[in-house]
């Protein structure tokens, strides 16, 4: 009988160990945050971080300083009641789930010039979300999987930002090495012997997630699946450590493809999913498509590309490193929230008014060659950026080690 | 085991571990053992797929305390 249940328990245990003792393919990760865009597309609308975070800010400043931030002209929704806040705090409670059961959550505390780091790329991550009008996912993940060419500017941006900011890297670690050294903490980590109460406090993070969602329903399915979603995504996020930075900056590091081919594989699943609403008319065929074409687009993907890469998370990239207990991510989502509001009103705002109107233009490539071009045309791009991301991991010709 | 120095990436996240590994590796000489402290779970991932990628030899992985340690000989 005995034996018989430690063979139940080893099945059990393999089980889990497949889900939880390894981190998932990349691709893998991103495949499954492509469907569950689509989902959130067929609920409302696409994916996005930028607007939640924004919200989260400004909700923040006008209960402390009644300072009367609105949001996109209108009033400022409340934070417990606006999909995309919901969505990236129930992101950040599914990645500590899944952190926690697999026994990869700590709180780490890194050296005060990271902290510093995080705060500062958070700042300027906030500044390039509001000048681009998109952050990784509005004009990148999502945006290009809504068929925005603005979205393609805004990625390009994004790869500019992100080769300006790994120098700066390379530049800060061989000339000022002692801001990423010094005294550090890890609190609550599981090791040997330690943190066997990971797993159960993780089982009841996620539930306590499905909770939240679920009461949601009471007044809103379209807020309940946005929780279900997020917990969902950020669960996804931690355990394929899917990361959309890295899949820009790995070709200019370690020549790393697998994070651009995780980001290209959500990309294009999302892709066909969006085509399809869009084509069917079952939602806008406008929807994630910015007007950001083509100034504002650039301008604000290499702030944002910049603001990421030495954060070391986009919002999303944060939000779920955050989750699994890296205290830096903590300041970079704290950053991006508090420059958010005053980057609208001093930065982005005075900056569209002065540029000319065919700068900051909405463009929906199938307006212009049809469905089925369009698709085939990002196709291609994707093809282009596959074969680069392997011929440099091969040649080392754009990487720095 | 013994190493010859030690880089300590503890409390670091991504992509910090890498990149001051791959920049102290660039000084290394040939056949010396580095010892790679490093608490982010990525590492686990990601040291040894750098070092395959770059040819230098993963001696050993020990997981200690909150994190790991990468014995990394330079090739």
């Amino acid at each position: 009988m005995a034996k018989v249940d430690s063979k139940k328990k080893g099945i059990l245990a393999e089980l889990y160990g497949t889900f939880f003792s390894k981190s998932w393919p990349m691709w893998v990760g991103g495949i499954l945050l492509g469907v569950g865009n689509i989902a959130l597309f067929l609920v409302l609308k696409p994916w996005g971080a930028s607007g939640g975070i924004y919200v989260w800010g400004a909700n923040l400043y006008n209960s402390v300083f009644s300072t009367g931030f609105g949001f996109k002209g209108g009033p400022l929704p409340a934070v417990g009641m606006f999909p995309y806040s919901i969505i990236c705090f129930l992101l950040f409670l599914g990645a500590m789930g899944a952190a926690l059961m697999s026994k990869q959550f700590a709180f780490r505390f890194p050296p005060v010039g990271e902290l510093l780091k995080g705060l500062i790329g958070g700042v300027i991550m906030g500044i390039g979300a509001m000048v681009g009008k998109s952050c990784t996912l509005g004009g990148y993940f999502s945006g290009m999987a809504a068929l925005s060419v603005g979205a393609v500017v805004f990625t390009i941006g994004l790869g500019l930002g992100t080769w300006i900011a790994v120098k700066y890297l390379m530049f800060e670690i061989m000339k000022f090495p002692k801001i990423s050294s010094g005294k550090t903490a890890s609190v609550l980590g599981a090791g040997k012997g330690k943190g066997a109460w990971q797993p159960y406090v993780g089982a009841l993070v996620l539930i306590w997630g499905l909770v939240i969602a679920f009461k949601y329903t009471d007044s809103s399915s379209v807020r309940a699946w946005y929780a279900a979603i997020g917990l969902f995504f950020g669960f996804v996020c931690q355990r394929s450590r899917f990361c959309l930075v890295r899949a820009l900056r790995e070709p200019f590091t370690s020549g790393d493809s697998k994070p651009a081919i995780g980001a290209m594989a959500g990309i294009l699943v999302s892709m066909f999913g969006f085509t399809v609403i869009k084509f069917m008319g079952i939602r806008d065929a406008m929807l994630w498509v910015w007007p950001h074409f083509w100034i504002p687009a650039i301008i604000g993907g290499i702030i944002f590309g910049i603001g990421m890469t030495i954060a070391g998370g986009c919002i999303v990239g944060s939000l779920w490193r955050a989750g699994e207990g890296h205290i830096k991510l903590y300041f970079a989502i704290i950053g991006a929230a508090l420059s958010m509001p005053f980057a609208t009103k001093y930065i982005a705002a005075p900056l569209y008014s002065a540029l000319p109107a065919s700068m900051q233009t909405k463009v929906f490539l199938p307006d212009y060659v049809g469905y089925g071009a369009s698709v085939g045309l990002f196709l291609l791009f994707f093809l282009a950026w596959y074969y680069l991301v392997k011929w440099n991991e091969r040649t080392g010709k754009f990487s720095a080690y | 085991m013994q190493s010859d120095q030690v880089l300590d990436c503890k409390g670091l996240s991504c992509p910090m571990p890498i990149m001051k590994l791959a920049i102290t590796m660039k000084k290394f000489e040939t056949d010396k053992v580095l010892e790679l402290l490093t608490t982010d779970p990525g590492s686990k991932d990601d040291v040894p797929a750098w070092c395959e990628r770059t040819g230098n030899d993963l001696l050993e992985i020990v997981e200690e305390g909150d994190g790991f340690a990468f014995f990394i000989r330079k090739a």
